[in-house]
């Protein structure tokens, strides 16, 4: 009934199988792939039984008895010629596991096999056989198992073989898919391993790659075969008449159906069931062996909202630290603590923006940088929540605000930069349409009023051609052309505060420099303050006023950046000052041994105890707070080296 | 946009000759022979001679299928063996209930898929989001010909509100004509708005986790603003590619809907023309149902064009 419904294009498969996997899931689901494979197990147990577990012959007559309601004699009464009901279920599994296992095992053996050759030879042969494939999928299964009927003839066996040519297809465009991916790695390391023949390691290499997303295909088929068998027999040109099948039931029941309306419903559940059965354990499969169904989604965070009800239900008793912001401040973090469940991601972490200035905010990957500048902006995942602390903007607290008041502030007060910028906007709306977006939103322009102020946006971030450029779409953009279009988009309103998370990291080294130049011209003209989220110092150099610098989610040292460069109080900053890149290239770069715990690890005491080259047994113990600027217990003792 | 359609105009053609190669070359695999059907196994050798030669049978088989081709160019698909009616006029007849029915149940399929879908995907994991996926899994389940059956005994046999069989055109009484298809359409709707709905809540959670919605939530967008103009856009894009596959699914199904509901379309033609091997009519039906799927494939390629800037030749 289905052709090729169900089955995931390959194509879709190949580019959903880097993401992530949802694992929650994959572990609720287990349980039912075992079930549904047992069930599917007593299926052909019972077919392969029927004629020990049917009470009577599924084709004995008994025309006194006929269309009679279940009885003890009949438990599921009978049909218009007296037949048994529940005996021609059995029998009728039979019909339906053989239909499912022929077309499983041709498209099986056709589909790989042509898969693999064409995979393989490529070129000429890969083009026409897709135009073939192509011509066949236009075709409904039915349609085509129908001709296939016409001319050979009645038949079960048959009338299966079509369609299990259909499905070689859909098995034939994965395993195909496959060979050509992998054929790309081969011929890198073809010039290593030339002792072994290329075909070997093709077929060694693929066959083991192919067979997950084969297994999950195939279960997915043996259901749509079942539906096909039932199509066929439905319509009374599948099987011949002494074979029982579920769909030849239903047509009877058709017939009858206003003298026994009860004669429908046993075939049609019992087929519903099956399918079911296999397409759950498709499902399954598709988790289990981490091929992703892009039609499944993954059981992801909504969106919306429960930022906000989490941060106010979960906030401490008592207010945040009293140190009072310095005046001239504009963003004052205070002891904001992030948590995923029990795990903090980010704790009592402190530091002030003042008007006007640079403020880096710096640390190895998985120090908690993003995850602090997604807490300022409201914007954290669902179940990642703010548990202590607050984000003072201008003295209001916005981890208190709404959802509405928020709002106002994103966008309007702070804006925010992110690390890649193609993917910080959307695919399928212009540049212009989305640059527009805030300031209708905001300021209440009309769609003509915010392309205008749309296009000088575009030139005051250095693109050019800019009226023109509106109308593209952001592919059309290169990555430095794209950072500038994110970066106009979010000063549409004329922000405060602008949040950089990563802005160059994404971006070409020559790009680098210039979009940071932008950002400080912008900001100068603009006179806002810019939070600039990096894990290079040498960005921090160049544009920082001031800097935190950022360890296993706690802030270990603040000052100025010059402080930082010159004389660092934190061994943390010590070995990330020694690990940047400086001018003489014969020396080795240093490297800090080790790396970022996970959140969920994080050690006791001092957190960087364990990388640290100055560690002392009281450096385990305790909880260390920042003092005089340092994190460091021994800080006073220390003598750090800073930038030569 | 002019370039995409004639491009994919243009290479739907070998699609088409190559499908009929296949149906034509399936037909002349077999021994079947028409004349001995018609005329009877009594009939004399002569007679059969004369009737074979009257079909064109006794020609070569390359200038029998140049010869079908080359009519099929023109829009004349051959006579029916049996009725000797030309085949384009008996398909012609047909194809609008075939298609009405198809279309009206991608109608009510998209209607109820797609918002059950953002409904699903506005809470992943919520309750209703469970009862959703249980209902989708049932809704792929569930053969589309015994909800059928099960529809006609409720709505037509027990409660009478529709007709148990028939079609009235549409030309004759479109209430009518609407009530003849309002049961079989919703049969037929069923998996296929499971697919949708399943579709459509997959591609809206991937696509409201995406980068993008986050830098429009940061600029202060609401959430539905972002949803409504950005969000769905970017989710129908995978949809509609189902939607294609839909279309040629429900074609296949109205063949076994249609015989329920004694709906004079294509598909009882098509059985007509299997059980009686009546070739001109199967192979015209395979061509022209084939060719219908490649056009509705060719305008769901321009939809996606339309949608996806990034497929969009320029």
């Amino acid at each position: 009934m289905t052709t090729s419904a169900d089955i995931t294009p390959p194509e879709e498969q190949q580019r959903h199988g880097a993401a992530r996997r949802p694992v929650r899931a994959s572990r609720l689901r287990r349980p039912a792939v075992l079930w549904c494979a047992v069930f599917l197990g007593v299926l052909v147990l019972v077919a392969l039984a029927a004629p020990l577990l049917a009470p009577y012959d599924p084709l004995a007559l008994d025309i006194k008895n006929k269309l009679a309601s279940p009885s003890v004699a009949h438990w599921l009464g009978t049909d218009d010629l007296g037949r048994d009901v529940l005996s021609r279920l059995i029998y009728g599994a039979r019909t339906s596991v053989v239909a499912s296992a022929e077309v499983v095992a041709v498209a099986l053996l056709l589909g790989v096999s042509v898969g693999l050759l064409v995979g393989y030879l490529g070129g000429l042969w890969d083009r026409v056989t897709m135009q073939v494939v192509d011509a066949l999928q236009a075709v409904p299964a039915l349609l085509l198992a129908l001709a296939m009927v016409a001319v050979v003839g009645n038949g079960l066996v048959k009338a299966m073989f079509a369609v299990g040519l259909v499905f070689a297809v859909s098995f034939m465009r994965v395993t195909r898919a496959v060979v050509l991916a992998e054929r790309e790695q081969l011929y890198v390391d073809a010039a290593r391993v030339t002792g072994l023949g290329r075909a070997h390691i093709v077929f060694r290499q693929i066959l083991p790659n192919v067979a997950a997303p084969l297994i999950v295909q195939a279960s997915i088929a043996a259901g749509t075969a079942l539906l096909i068998e039932a199509s066929l027999s439905f319509l009374g040109v599948g099987i011949d008449t002494t074979q029982v099948s579920w769909g030849g039931m239903l047509e009877t029941a058709r017939q009858f159906q206003s003298e026994q309306p009860l004669l429908p419903i046993f075939p049609g559940v019992a087929i519903a069931v099956c399918v079911l059965l296999y397409n759950l354990l498709g499902d399954g499969l598709r988790d289990a062996v981490g091929v992703r169904d892009p039609a499944a989604g993954a059981p992801a965070r909504s969106a919306r909202t429960r930022t906000r009800l989490s941060v106010v239900e979960r906030r401490p008793a008592e207010a945040a630290p009293a140190s009072a912001p310095a005046d001239g401040t504009l963003l004052s973090v205070r002891g904001l603590t992030v948590a995923a469940g029990d795990t903090e991601l980010v704790s009592d972490v402190s530091f002030d923006v003042r008007k006007g200035e640079t403020f880096g905010l710096v640390g190895e990957s998985g120090c908690g940088k993003s995850v602090t500048a997604t807490a300022v902006m409201g914007l954290l995942p669902g179940a990642v929540r703010v548990t202590g602390g607050s984000v003072l903007l201008d003295g209001r607290d916005l981890v208190r605000l709404g959802e509405r008041e928020l709002q106002r502030i994103r966008g309007e007060r702070i804006g925010m930069v992110f690390q890649d910028p193609v993917a910080a906007l959307s695919p399928s709306h212009t540049v212009g349409h989305q640059l527009g977006e805030a300031l209708m939103v905001h300021k209440g322009m009309t769609r003509k009023q915010a392309a205008a102020r749309s296009a000088e946006l575009l030139s005051l971030v250095g693109v050019p051609d800019a009226r023109r450029r509106l109308a593209d779409y952001p592919h059309q953009f290169s990555g430095g052309m794209a950072q500038r279009v994110v970066i106009a988009a979010a000063l549409a309103c004329e922000p405060e505060l602008l949040i950089a998370d990563e802005p160059t990291t994404a971006l070409d080294v020559t790009i680098q420099a210039q979009v940071l130049d932008l950002l400080d011209d912008l900001k100068r003209q603009l006179s806002m303050s810019v939070l600039l989220i990096t894990h290079d110092l040498g960005v921090v150099a160049d544009v920082c006023d001031r800097v935190a610098v950022m360890y296993a989610g706690q802030v270990v040292e603040v000052g100025s950046t010059e402080d930082l460069l010159l004389s660092p109080r934190h061994p943390y900053s010590e070995a990330l000052l020694a690990a940047m890149p400086h001018g003489a290239p014969v020396e080795r770069l240093a490297t800090i041994p080790g790396r970022v715990p996970p959140a969920w690890d994080w050690p006791s005491g001092c957190r960087f105890h364990p990388r640290c080259p100055y560690a002392v047994e009281r450096c385990g113990e305790g909880r260390p707070e920042i003092a005089d600027g340092a994190r460091c217990v021994r800080a006073a003792e220390l003598t750090l080296k800073g930038v030569r | 946009m002019k370039k995409l359609v004639v491009s994919r105009l243009i290479s739907s053609v070998p699609l088409l000759v190559l499908l009929s190669l296949f149906v034509f070359g399936l037909i002349n695999l077999t021994p079947t022979d028409p004349a001995a059907q018609i005329l009877g196994v009594g009939a004399g050798e002569d007679a059969k001679a004369a009737y074979r030669h009257q079909l064109g049978l006794d020609r070569p088989l390359h200038e029998q299928f140049g010869q079908w081709v080359l009519g099929a160019l023109r829009g004349d698909l051959g006579k029916s063996w049996f009725t000797a009616q030309p085949v384009t006029q008996m398909i012609g007849d047909r194809l609008g209930v075939t298609l009405s029915l198809a279309l009206l149940a991608l109608v009510l399929a998209l209607l109820a898929g797609v918002p059950l879908g953002i409904l699903g995907a506005l809470r992943p994991g919520s309750v209703p989001d469970r009862i959703l996926t249980l209902a989708v899994s049932l809704g792929l389940a569930v053969p589309g010909f015994w909800l059928a059956l099960l529809l006609a005994l409720l709505f037509a046999l027990t409660l009478r509100w529709f007709p148990v069989v028939g079609y009235t055109p549409f030309t004759e009484d479109p209430g009518e004509w609407a009530r003849s298809l309002v049961l079989p359409a919703t049969a037929m709707a069923v998996h296929t708005a499971a697919v949708i709905a399943r579709q459509t809540r997959g591609a809206l959670v991937d696509t409201l986790n995406a980068p993008y919605v986050q830098a429009l939530r940061s600029r202060g967008i609401p959430f539905r603003r972002i949803l409504l103009r950005y969000a769905m856009k970017n989710a129908m894009i995978p949809v509609l590619a189902v939607i294609a596959v839909q279309m040629s699914v429900l074609v296949g199904v109205t063949f076994v809907v249609e015989r329920i509901f004694a709906l004079p379309g294509i598909g009882t033609l098509l059985m007509d023309g299997v059980v009686q091997a009546d070739m001109p009519v199967l192979q015209g039906t395979v061509v022209v149902v084939g060719a219908l799927v490649l056009l509705i494939n060719l305008i769901t390629d321009i939809a996606y064009g339309v949608v996806n800037p990034k497929v969009r030749p320029r």
